[in-house]
Order: C-alpha cells, then structure tokens, then sequence
C-alpha cells in the first residue's frame, strides 16, 4: 500500500512537471508589450522640464567651466564637446574643452591645468571613471574646484563619491529597448549574438539587461550568447569573432553590437559568411555613418540620443551644482530614439550628429534657463 | 647600427697638411650647433606658446605638471634607448609598462598585497620579459622587430586576461604619494626619479667600460665580437635592462593615476620612440643619448601641451608626433651623411 501511495505520488509529480513543462514551451512571446516599448522610442522626444527654472546666466557670471573628454578623437564625444562650447557661450560663461587623444597622463595634465588656473568645475566626459584619477579629484577637491562625471556609466552603476555631480545614461535601458525590437521583429524567434566591450564600463549592465528583457519578453523561443572585443582591438577581432560564431551556428538571425561604430566591422563578416540577408543588426549610439547605414539597409535599427540634448543636460546639471542649487538628480535627461529605414533620412544625407531628434531641448532649455 | 663619426675622426678627415685650424673651428661651432638645435628649438617652442599664452602657458604649474605628468614618456624612452644603442628594437616597452601598473592594481589593490611587493613582482616579471625576448632574439637569431612585437601583443593578452578588460583602481596612496603628491620646487618626485635615471644612463654610456662596450657593439658587431666584446652577452643584458626599466615606468604609471588600465600604456610606443630618434639628434648627435632624449620628450610634450591649451583639433598632435618622428630621423641620417641603419 504504502508502495503504492509512493508510486502514485511519483507519477502525480511527474505529471506536473510535464505540464509545467509544456506551459513553459507554449509561452509566448510578449509582442504587446514589445510594441509599446517600440511606439515610446518612436516618437520625437518631447521635452519635459528636468527641474525648476533657474537665471543661467546671471547666477553663472563670472564662472568657468573645463571639460576634459575621454578623447576628442572620438567624434561622438567630441560633438558633445562642441555643442557643450556653443551652449556656454549663449549662457555667457568661460568654457574650455582640454582635446586630448586618451591618454591617462594628458587627463593629469587637463585636472593641474584646471585647478591651476583656478576654474569653478571641470567635467570628466565620456567615459573618463573619476576612481582612476583618484589622486587628481583629490588634489581639485582640495583646492575647492567642483568634478563632475558625465556621461560614463550606466545608472545602476554605484556614483562616486569623489566628484560633486554624477550624470549618467541608462545603457540598461537601451538593452532593453533592442530586446524588444528583436523580439517583435521575429515573433519571439530570435538567436542573438551580443558583441560587446567589456573595457567600456557599462557593457555589462547594457548587456544584462539585454539578455535579461530577452529571457522575459521574448521567451523560450528566443536564444542569446555574449561575446567580448576589447576597444583597441575592434578593427582586427570583431570580424574574426562574428565569422566564427556564425559559422558554429548559422542559426543566428541578429546581432547586437553594444556601440554602433563596431556594426562596420560586423557586416564583411556577415558577407563574408553569406548571411548578408538572412541576419540583422540592432545597435545604439546614433553615431551618423551608423545612420547612413540603416537608410541603406546594411544596419536595421540604431537607437541614438541627441548630442545637443546631452550637451545641455550635462549642462544644466553642472550649472545647477556651481549655483548653489538642488540637485535634480543623476541621470541624464536624454531621449532614446529609434532610426529605422523609414526615418534614417530625417537624421540628414548624409546623417548629422544632431538631426533627426527634433528641436523641441533648444526652446524647453532655453527657457528653462530663463533666457527666453 | 652605424653611428656618426666622432669629433676626432671627422677633425683628422679635413686636416691635411696642416691647414685645417679654421676649418676646424668651423666643424667644431656646426656640431656644437647641430648637438643643441633641438634643445634651441624647445625653448623657441615654449616661448612662441608663451607669447600666446603668457598668464598659463608660462606659470610654474603648468611647467610643474609638464615636467611631472610626462615622466613616463621620459623614464620609458630611456628604457628604449638602451636596446636600440646595441641595435635591437623592443616593441614590447609600452606592453611591459602596462603590465607592470596592471600587477600593481591586481596585486596591491584587488588581492591585498604589500605595495612594495607588489612592485617588486612587476620588476621581476620585467626581467623576465627581457629575457624571453633576448632568448628568442639570440638563440634562435630572430630579429629583434618580430621577437618583440610577438612578445608585445602577448603581454597584452596576459594584461587583458588579469585584469578582465577592466580598470583597477585603489593603488595604495603611499605609492601615489611618492610619485606625484610629493614636490621638490614644486615639481613632482616622479620627474626626479626620471632625472636620475637620465644621470645614470649618461653616465653608464659614457663614463664605464660596459657602457663603452655596448657602443662598441651599437657600431659594429663583428668587429665588437673579433675585438674580444662578447656581443651576445652584452645585446642579453641590454633587453634585460629595456624590460626592468619599462616595469620601472609602469610603476611610475600606476602611480601617477592611482589606477591601471589594460590599454592606455600602449600608446606611449610611438611617443618613446619619436623621442628616441629625435633624441638621437641632439647633444651627441647621431648617437641614442639620454639628455638628448630627456629634451625630446619634453620638446614633443611642449608642442602637444600648448596645442591642446590651445584648443587645436586632436588631428594636429599626430602631425605633430609622426612628422617629429621622421624629421628626426632623417635629420639624424644627414647626421650619420647618409649610412644605412643597421638594426636586427
């Protein structure tokens, strides 16, 4: 009997599990909520005030502001430079950017110059982690000029507490805005390759997400794997890479390259393998000859943000902070917006850095900052 | 490597017969020109910026953080110089000065290790290096470009690897205190430290029989080797010197930014080795020497410096660095009156 009652026991869990099983399998792909993703970050951003008005221009007179980039080599950093620039001249403050070509000692040398020349703030931009100029950020705390970090990590990354103001960008965000396009483009079918840079700070908060919205949204039917290429070594690795994997399973029908500039080493591998049609590419940054592609058909989706929208987020902020007033938190305020092949044209042709996202941040912060 | 004459030999060339006296004079005040023209033209530079910028071009912080911020490039170049005096590159430096600041940060400020035996892994493993890159250069009699651009891109794999791609930051203070918090006159300790070595090197070079010996061997290897000279032994010990050296600079490194990164240290190849050959035209010209490089760096510092206090575009600096780099060594070639360059 009691072996009896064991056995049906047995056979009553085992049934369970199979239908449990089976449920799992039929899940299906969430494309409703997919698509809502999709339709927000389809819009032309509208611009919503960040915080309270404020007189820019009379409460920054006599303040100065240096900016040192992670390395104005870069165009999509060195953009941001310049409308930054041109946006502090309307206000009426000095503004200095330290070009520089990446090197660490040049950045040492941009924090002595700042703090030498006694400026209100200096901005590490772009991807410059203040933890490793700690001696630097030490040394400008000391002598009382404010660092800000912008523009560099992911906003579930920790902020550190050397530097006066963090500013930051939800990469996480972004991973989870190309899991949903993945997911409504293939009906839930997808086997992604995930190329990124472990070297970039918020690669892998942007990755997570993306795999982690996969998993949900998308469901069993839906496959990813990760692989890495360092930043020095995109030219030479990335193509190798993705040949290799497409290869070893040529069911792989899209690949996301975290930064769009590494889509250009992506696509001789697709050519290369004869997957030229049959896999798609999904990326972010916005950068314009990314832009170019996707109007062209080579690149699917990139999602981009506006650098005149940054530059005047990272602004704002920053003013705040060297006016004495509250902080209005540590995210930029930059819209996510998606270039397809029905809008790729609007970013210009060729694409421009700054078009395509609409003009409503000039008026909004203009206003915002009292000079309207 | 062939090298220029020197004052000697080209003093005896053009003084037959005894009528030579203002024909040597004349040699003498060209060579004396020639061996302080980069230096001129470094103070000509500094002065044209400083027309431009007087207030912060000219302050006293700003040379201060010259002179300490780009000891690096100053203790790296010297490390240089020494292989290519015997006639070998070594590609690997800015590997090895990387891999040196990443086991700092992996030793001392990820596993909790003593900063000083933290530094003294990374020297050892510089050693190391050197002497796998001799082993494979001299045993196997591979040229030195090939051998040390392998072992170079294989250091940087081994930096990648310990480090995940990622920068470690959180180097013991002390470390950062006696590189760059420190001042004597205002300037950092780290450009003392290169100062010394510079001191060492000219010394060693021009004061010691080895040092006579490696610029024997720099000339002519066979004649080195049918002089007694044992070429192998000294061209082993010169990449030994090359490896401890560039840990040294990773030291350095590691120290001026409190942090390693596993990529920023090899972009410092092509600067070291523009001061090199630029160095190579200056003070004795035609010859690798350390003042001569000592002034190279600070003269390419210099130009990049007010470039960037300037605001010029990022573009303007590679002109600056790779035009730099071939003018000198041209300019070092019409030095040597054209002889062809011998390095293996």
């Amino acid at each position: 009997m009691r072996k009896f009652a064991v056995g049906s026991v047995a056979v009553f869990g085992s049934l369970l599990v199979a239908l449990a099983g089976s449920q799992a399998k039929a899940a299906t792909p969430d494309l409703a909520q997919a698509q809502a993703v999709i339709n927000a970050h389809s819009q032309i951003p509208d611009f919503v005030p960040p915080g309270p008005p404020f007189d820019a221009r009379k409460c920054m007179a006599g303040k100065s502001l240096l900016s040192i980039p992670t390395s104005s080599s870069i165009p999509f950093v060195d953009g941001i430079e310049n409308s930054m620039g041109s946006v502090a001249k309307q206000v009426g403050f000095k503004f200095q950017q330290w070009k520089n070509q990446g090197q660490p000692t040049q950045w040492v040398q941009g924090m002595a110059f700042g703090i030498d020349n006694k400026f209100t703030g200096i901005d590490l931009m772009g991807g410059i982690i203040p933890n490793a100029l700690a001696p630097q950020v030490a040394a400008a705390n000391k002598a009382g000029v404010k660092v800000f970090a912008t523009h560099y990590s992911d906003t579930t990354q920790p902020a550190d507490p050397a530097v006066a103001v963090t500013l930051r960008i939800p990469f996480h965000e972004v991973g989870e805005i190309i899991a949903d396009w993945i997911t409504l483009k293939t009906g839930g079918h997808a086997n992604v390759l995930i190329v990124g840079s472990s070297d970039i700070l918020p690669s892998k908060p942007y990755a997570d997400m993306l795999g982690a919205t996969l998993d949900k949204v998308c469901g069993p039917g839906c496959k990813h794997r990760y692989v890495t290429v360092t930043v020095p070594t995109w030219s030479t690795k990335i193509q190798t890479t993705v040949q290799g994997a497409l290869i070893a399973d040529p069911t792989i029908n899209y690949i996301v390259p975290l930064y769009d500039s590494m889509s250009q080493f992506v696509i001789p591998a697709l050519t290369l393998t004869g997957h030229r049609k049959n896999v798609k590419i999904a990326t972010f940054n916005g950068t314009p000859f990314i832009i170019d592609m996707v109007r062209r058909g080579d690149v699917e989706m990139d999602i981009g943000e506006s650098l005149g929208w940054i530059a005047r987020s990272i602004l704002d902020g920053e003013m705040r902070n060297m006016c004495g007033l509250p902080s209005i938190g540590e995210t930029l305020y930059v819209p996510l917006y998606i270039f397809d092949k029905d809008n790729a044209k609007d970013a210009g042709i060729p694409a421009d850095f700054d078009r395509g996202y609409g003009d409503k941040h000039v008026a909004g912060y203009a206003k915002l900052w009292g000079m309207q | 490597m062939s090298q220029a004459p020197n004052q000697a030999d080209a003093g005896a060339r053009i003084s037959p017969g005894g009528s030579a006296g203002p024909a040597l004079r004349k040699m003498n005040i060209a060579r004396v020109a020639e061996s302080f023209a980069l230096l001129a033209a470094t103070i000509a530079l500094a002065a044209v910026f400083g027309i431009l910028m007087p207030h912060s071009f000219l302050s006293w912080a700003n040379v201060s953080t010259m002179l300490g911020s780009q000891a690096v490039l100053v203790v790296l170049s010297l490390a240089l110089i020494i292989p290519l005096t015997a006639g070998d590159f070594d590609l690997s430096i800015a590997s090895m000065l990387t891999l040196s600041s990443m086991l700092i940060a992996v030793l001392n400020a990820q596993l909790g290790w003593s900063i000083y035996a933290a530094m003294a892994v990374a020297i050892v493993t510089g050693a190391v290096v050197g002497v796998i890159n001799a082993g494979f250069i001299l045993y196997f009699r591979i040229p030195s470009l090939i051998v040390t651009l392998g072992t170079g891109t294989f250091i940087s794999g081994v930096v990648l690897w310990i480090s995940g791609a990622n920068t470690i930051s959180g180097i013991d203070d002390g470390l950062v205190s006696w590189v760059v918090v420190r001042h004597i006159f205002g300037i950092p300790l780290a450009f003392y430290y290169a100062l010394l070595l510079c001191v060492a090197i000219w010394y060693f070079l021009g004061y010691t029989t080895a040092g006579r010996r490696l610029l024997f061997v720099g000339r002519n290897r066979e004649v080195s080797r049918l002089s007694g000279i044992r070429v192998d032994r000294v061209r082993f010990l010169c990449l030994i010197a090359s490896g401890v050296i560039s840990s040294a600079t990773g030291i350095l490194y590691a120290g001026t930014i409190g942090a390693a990164d596993p990529n920023s240290g090899t972009t410092f190849l092509l600067p070291a080795f523009a001061a090199a050959f630029l160095g190579a035209t200056s003070i004795t010209p035609g010859r690798f020497n350390a003042w001569g490089t000592l002034i190279a760096v600070y003269f390419l510092v210099i130009g990049i410096t007010g470039l960037t206090m300037l605001g010029i575009q990022t573009f303007v600096q590679n002109l600056f660095y790779g035009g730099a780099l071939v003018l000198a060594v041209a300019l070092s070639q019409l030095v040597r009156k054209r002889e062809p360059q011998d390095f293996t």
